[in-house]
């Protein structure tokens, strides 16, 4: 468990910075070398490239050996752990919905306006 | 009977996210609130990204786009056809995100009465175990961009 915990702490850490964010998103969308993620970014090679090592010591990502080029790209189990850990969809979901019952309350009270609760004005 | 309002998300299949939730008022309100752009501008925002554009016609061959802006200037949208609408208990749609057709779903959304209101059932389908990966990936950071804005105004306020 203690190990499960401090990968979370490290996936957590990877995950705090925008940059390194946006390189997931992009890697989401298939392997990329680093050239391919500097480019969108006004940052160094040497910087992605620290990013890079952040998120692969955190198990977010691997490298690929491919002749010459090592390609980086995303380690789905990593990703489908952490998406169950964190829930962070399903927290975004149930904060929707939480809003929509109380949307579906004030419809269901504007369709029937008699039916008032005793304590409203 | 009191329902039990939990929602429910499963990966099914290679492709598929399923995402269940019961709300305690009948299909006919429930679909309004899922049509209605107005309606659906008063639950689809997320702090700190307010919606900047909400527009839906819910009819076969109309299509539906959603939109937020972040405090940075940053903002993402989801849009995409909507193709078979059955009042008030069935919709598919197809969703885009940022516009990318390479991460599409086709999203199915069915409304059944059950005893003290509607059980929502919304099945994403993506074109193959990657794509659901990727969407997944990018909800995942989106997701935490979120939740470290809020970290921050919590830290900034001192906790």
């Amino acid at each position: 468990m203690e190990t499960a915990v401090t990968a979370l702490d490290q996936s957590f850490a990877a995950l705090a910075d925008p940059t390194r964010r946006a390189i997931l998103a992009r890697l989401a969308q298939g392997e990329a070398t680093v050239q391919d993620l500097a480019r969108p970014f006004p940052i160094s090679q040497p910087a992605i490239s620290r990013h890079l090592r952040v998120l692969e010591a955190a198990g977010l990502i691997e490298t690929r050996t491919q002749g010459t080029a090592r390609p980086r790209r995303l380690k789905p189990e990593a990703v489908a752990a952490l998406w169950h850990w964190l829930g962070q969809y399903r927290a975004l979901w149930e904060a929707r919905f939480l809003r929509l019952d109380a949307v579906l309350d004030d419809l269901a009270a504007e369709a029937t306006p008699t039916k008032g609760t005793p304590d409203a004005p | 009977m009191r329902l039990d309002l939990t929602m429910h998300v499963t990966q099914e299949g290679e492709t598929d996210v399923v995402v269940r939730r019961d709300f305690s008022h009948p299909p006919e309100l429930v679909w309004r609130a899922i049509t209605e752009a107005a309606l659906i501008r008063r639950w689809m925002a997320v702090e700190p990204w307010p919606m900047t554009r909400c527009e839906i016609d819910a009819r076969p061959g109309g299509t539906f786009h959603y939109e937020w802006a972040g405090p940075d200037g940053a903002s993402f949208f989801f849009s995409g056809p909507v193709h078979v609408v059955t009042p008030p208990h069935h919709m598919e749609h197809v969703e885009h995100f940022n516009g990318d057709a390479a991460m599409a779903s086709h999203v199915t959304t069915d409304l059944v009465a059950i005893s003290g209101g509607t059980r929502m059932t919304m099945v994403m389908r993506y074109a193959d175990a990657a794509a659901r990966a990727a969407a997944i990936a990018t909800g995942m950071t989106d997701g935490m961009a979120e939740v470290y804005g809020r970290l921050d105004a919590m830290l900034e306020a001192g906790l």
